[in-house]
C-alpha cells in the first residue's frame, strides 16, 4: 500500500505558506505517520524556517527538496513562487534519502555517498532512485547533470532507472538549493532510493523542432562547443541571434551518425573572445548539430505524449502518484500558457490522484522502458508510482 | 466570536494581498523578459531569413555551375564526335595516299622509260624512212591513216604533260600525308611553310577558278625565314585548314551577294598569308578581302557552336576547336581583327619552342 498526499501553498510568506502546507498534509494524513517526502519550493523562501517547520511536525521524515523555476501539483495546479510538498506512507515500501555534497568538484563520490547512505538505511535492493541535484552554484559556477548522472550509475546497479531534475532558481541562472531533512544546501545531490513493492513507470517527451541548416561540429571539448564548421560556435548562433548572446530558448539538435533522431543541448555560458558556447551537456565532435526553435502547441502536446507513454508503461492497475519534472525553458516558452501542461496531464487522468511537478534546469530519466538513464533537456518528464 | 471572524478574515485578505502583489511582480519581471525575448526571436526570424536568402544564392550559383557544366559536356561530346570524325578522317586520308603512292610512283617511274622508248621508236622509223624512202602503198596509207607526222610532234607534249599529271598527283598524295601525319602526336620540330602548302594543296579545287567563281582567289604569301618550329604537326595543319577554308568560304560569300554595297572590292579576291618570326615567337597572319566578320560576331567568334554560316555548312567548332588547339595545346593566341584586305585577319601566335610558351 502506498498513500501519498500532497499539499500547495502561493502565500509567499514563508511561515505562513508552510503552516498551510502542513495543514493540508494533517487534514489529508488522518493520523498517518509519514515516511518520506520532496519539497519543492520557490527561490524566495526563507528555506530554513520552512525546513524547520516541517521537521518539528514530521521528525523522522525522510525528506528531500529543491529549489525551482516553478511548481506543479494536483492542488493548486501550475503555480510560481510557491511552495509544494508530497508525503508517503507505507508499509511496504521502503523509502529512503540520501545526500553527497560537492557534486561539481567530485560527482562520482558524491554520487557514491548519496546511495550508500540512502541504501543502508534499506533492508530492501533498491528499485528506483529520484535525484533533485544542484545545478547553478553561484559564481557562474554549474555542476555537470551528466556527472552526476554518470556517479550515480556507477554506484547503484546499472539496472536501476533514475529519475529526477536539477534544482532551479526562477530563471536567474545563479544559485540554486537542495534541501535534505533540516538542511538547507548547495552544491549538494539530495537522493531518495525507493525500494520493497514498488511499482513504476516513466514516460518523456520534448517537442522542440530543429531548423536552420545542419553543420558539422569540428572542435569541441566535452561541454565545451568552439566551432561549427570552422566558424566559431557563437558566430553559428549569430547567424540566427544577431549579436545577441546564444539562449537556452534555442537548444541545439544534435544528430549523432546518420540517424533523423537527436537529443537536445541548451547553450548556458559563452566566451564572445573565443567564440566558444559552453553547454549544459556533452557535444562530441563530428556530430552533426542544427538549432531550434518551438512551436508551443506541440511543446504542450509533449506534456500529454510524456504522461500517456508513463501511464501506458505502468505495471499495474492503479498507480498513486505521479512525479513531474518539466523544463524550464518549456515553463519560459509556454508564457500563460504553462499551465496547459499540467491541465492536459490531468485531463489524460480518469481519477484523482497526487501529482507534485517542478520546472527543472535538467532531466533525468531512460528513453524507454528498462532503458538506460540519460540527462536531458528540454524536456518533459513523467514518473508514477504506485503498488496496485 | 465576531472579533476572531474578523481577524481571520483580514488574515485572508493580508494573504491574498501578499500573493497577488507577487504575483504582479512575477507579471513584471515576466513582462520584461518577454518584450526581450520578443526582440530575440525577430532576430531569429531574420537568421532564418538570411539563411533563406543565402541558400537561394547558393541554389542559382550551383545551377549556373550545373547548366555550365551540361553546356561543356554537350560541347566535349561533339568536340569528341568532331575529333572522332577528324582522327577517323586523318587514317582514311593517309591509307588512300599511301595506296595512291604506290601506283603513281611506278607510273612515274616508268614514264621516263616509256617516253626513251617512244623517242627509240620513233627514231627507228625515222631511220626507215631515211633508208627505204619509198614505202609499199599499205605502209603510206598506214603512215597517213595514223598522221604519223602529228605523232611525231603531239608525242612528245603528251608525254610531258603525263608527266606534270604524275608529278601533281605526287604532290597532291605527299600533301594529304603531311596534312595527316597521323604518327605525330607529340611535339615535334617542322617546318609550318610545308604544313601551310599542303593545306592550300588541298584546298587547291577551291582556289582555282571554277563555275561559282570565274576568277579563282589569289593566294598571296610572304613567308618570313622561319626556323623549324615545336608544335603538334597534325592539329596545327588542322587550325591552318580551318582558317584558310573560312577565308575562302568568306570570300566566295563576297563574290556570290550582288547586295553588297561595294561590290567592286571583291572583284579581285584574294588570301593573304604572312609569317614572321617574333623574338621567341611564330606569328602566322592569313588575311582574306571576304565579307569580313561583324563587331557582335567577334565576340562570340570562338565560342562552340557559334556559325554565321548556313545550316548545314559549318558545325560552329572549327574556330573552337582551333582556339584551343593554339591557346591550350601550343600555349599561344589567336585572335581575329579587320584585314586591310577588307576583310578578316587571323594572327595565330605560337611559341618556337614549347617551354616559352605565351600562356606561361
Amino acid at each position: 500500500m502506498l498513500k501519498t498526499v500532497v499539499a500547495h501553498s502561493e502565500d509567499p510568506d514563508s511561515l505562513d505558506a508552510v503552516q498551510e502546507v502542513i495543514e493540508q498534509c494533517k487534514n489529508q494524513l488522518n493520523g498517518t505517520e509519514p515516511q518520506a517526502g520532496i519539497l519543492f519550493a520557490a527561490i524566495d523562501f526563507d528555506f530554513s524556517l520552512i525546513l524547520e517547520e516541517i521537521n518539528q511536525v514530521f521528525p523522522n521524515l525522510e525528506l528531500i527538496g529543491c529549489t525551482t523555476d516553478g511548481e506543479m501539483s494536483s492542488v493548486l495546479g501550475f503555480q510560481q513562487d510557491s511552495l509544494a510538498l508530497m508525503l508517503f506512507c507505507s508499509d511496504t515500501i521502503q523509502i529512503r534519502a540520501g545526500v553527497g555534497h560537492q557534486v561539481k568538484e567530485n560527482p562520482i563520490d558524491a554520487a557514491k555517498v548519496a546511495v550508500e547512505q540512502a541504501t543502508q538505511k534499506s533492508s530492501e535492493q533498491a528499485k528506483l532512485c529520484l535525484c533533485l541535484p544542484a545545478s547553478y552554484i553561484g559564481e557562474g559556477l554549474t555542476t555537470s547533470g551528466e556527472s552526476i548522472l554518470k556517479g550515480l550509475k556507477l554506484a547503484l546497479n546499472p539496472e536501476i532507472p533514475i529519475v529526477g531534475g536539477t534544482a532551479g532558481d526562477r530563471y536567474k541562472f545563479t544559485k540554486t538549493y537542495q534541501f535534505f531533512g533540516s538542511q538547507v544546501l548547495t552544491n549538494s545531490l539530495p537522493i531518495l532510493i525507493f525500494s520493497g513493492d514498488i511499482l513504476f513507470s516513466h514516460g518523456i517527451s520534448c517537442g522542440w523542432q530543429p531548423f536552420g541548416r545542419k553543420a558539422v561540429v569540428t572542435k569541441s571539448v566535452g561541454t565545451v562547443l568552439y566551432e561549427v564548421e570552422g566558424k566559431s560556435a557563437v558566430s553559428f548562433y549569430q547567424d540566427y541571434l544577431g549579436d545577441r548572446p546564444p539562449r537556452a530558448e534555442n537548444p541545439l539538435a544534435v544528430f549523432d551518425g546518420d540517424s533523423d533522431s537527436y537529443y537536445m543541448r541548451v547553450p548556458n555560458t559563452h566566451d564572445s573572445e573565443v567564440g566558444s558556447i559552453n553547454f549544459l551537456g556533452d557535444i562530441p565532435e563530428k556530430t552533426v548539430v542544427q538549432i531550434t526553435d518551438i512551436s508551443r502547441n506541440e511543446v504542450i502536446a509533449a506534456s500529454k505524449i510524456s504522461f500517456e507513454n508513463a501511464l501506458k508503461n505502468y505495471p499495474g492497475e492503479k498507480p498513486t502518484a505521479a512525479l513531474l519534472f518539466s523544463c524550464c525553458c518549456r515553463r519560459w516558452l509556454l508564457g500563460t500558457r504553462s499551465k496547459e501542461e499540467y491541465e492536459l496531464v490531468e485531463k489524460t487522468l480518469d481519477r484523482e490522484i497526487a501529482v507534485l511537478g517542478f520546472y527543472t534546469y535538467g532531466e533525468f530519466a531512460p528513453l524507454e522502458p528498462n532503458g538506460s538513464t540519460y540527462f536531458h533537456q528540454e524536456t518533459f518528464v513523467t514518473l508514477l508510482l504506485g503498488t496496485e | 466570536m465576531p472579533s476572531i471572524d474578523h481577524e481571520s478574515r483580514i488574515k485572508k485578505l493580508e494573504k491574498t494581498i501578499r500573493t497577488l502583489t507577487k504575483k504582479l511582480e512575477r507579471s513584471e519581471a515576466d513582462r520584461q523578459q518577454l518584450e526581450i525575448a520578443s526582440e530575440d526571436r525577430k532576430l531569429v526570424l531574420k537568421g532564418i531569413i538570411k539563411d533563406l536568402e543565402n541558400s537561394e544564392i547558393a541554389l542559382k550559383e550551383r545551377r549556373k555551375e550545373l547548366e555550365n557544366a551540361l553546356s561543356n559536356l554537350k560541347t566535349l561530346q561533339l568536340k569528341m564526335i568532331e575529333a572522332e570524325k577528324m582522327s577517323a578522317l586523318g587514317v582514311m586520308v593517309a591509307g588512300i595516299a599511301h595506296e595512291i603512292n604506290n601506283p603513281i610512283s611506278f607510273i612515274h617511274g616508268n614514264l621516263e622509260h616509256a617516253y626513251t622508248y617512244f623517242q627509240d621508236l620513233l627514231r627507228l622509223i625515222e631511220l626507215y624512212q631515211q633508208n627505204y624512202p619509198q614505202p609499199v602503198a599499205v605502209i603510206k596509207k598506214e603512215i597517213e591513216r595514223i598522221e604519223l607526222d602529228y605523232i611525231k610532234e603531239d608525242s612528245q607534249k603528251l608525254l610531258k604533260s603525263m608527266n606534270i599529271g604524275v608529278e601533281r598527283v605526287r604532290d597532291i598524295v605527299l600533301s594529304l600525308r603531311t596534312f595527316s601525319r597521323l604518327d605525330e602526336a607529340e611535339f615535334k620540330s617542322i617546318d609550318i611553310h610545308q604544313g601551310i602548302d599542303s593545306t592550300l594543296v588541298i584546298l587547291n579545287h577551291r582556289l582555282k577558278p571554277h563555275p561559282e567563281n570565274s576568277y579563282g582567289i589569289d593566294v598571296i604569301k610572304n613567308y618570313g625565314k622561319i626556323p623549324f618550329v615545336e608544335c603538334y604537326p597534325g592539329p596545327l595543319n588542322q587550325v591552318f585548314m580551318n582558317i584558310i577554308a573560312n577565308a575562302i568560304d568568306a570570300v566566295e560569300e563576297g563574290l556570290n551577294t550582288p547586295t553588297l554595297p561595294d561590290k567592286d572590292k571583291y572583284r579581285t579576291p584574294t588570301i593573304r598569308i604572312n609569317t614572321e618570326i617574333n623574338d621567341d615567337l611564330v606569328v602566322i597572319r592569313i588575311a582574306d578581302s571576304g565579307t569580313g566578320i561583324s563587331e557582335a560576331a567577334l565576340l562570340k567568334l570562338f565560342d562552340p557552336f557559334y556559325t554565321t554560316k548556313k545550316i548545314g555548312k559549318g558545325t560552329g567548332l572549327g574556330l573552337s576547336i582551333s582556339y584551343q588547339i593554339i591557346v591550350d595545346m601550343h600555349g599561344g593566341k589567336l585572335e581575329c581583327s579587320s584585314s586591310d584586305l577588307g576583310g578578316a585577319e587571323f594572327t595565330i601566335v605560337i611559341p618556337l619552342v614549347q617551354s616559352l610558351g605565351t600562356s606561361n
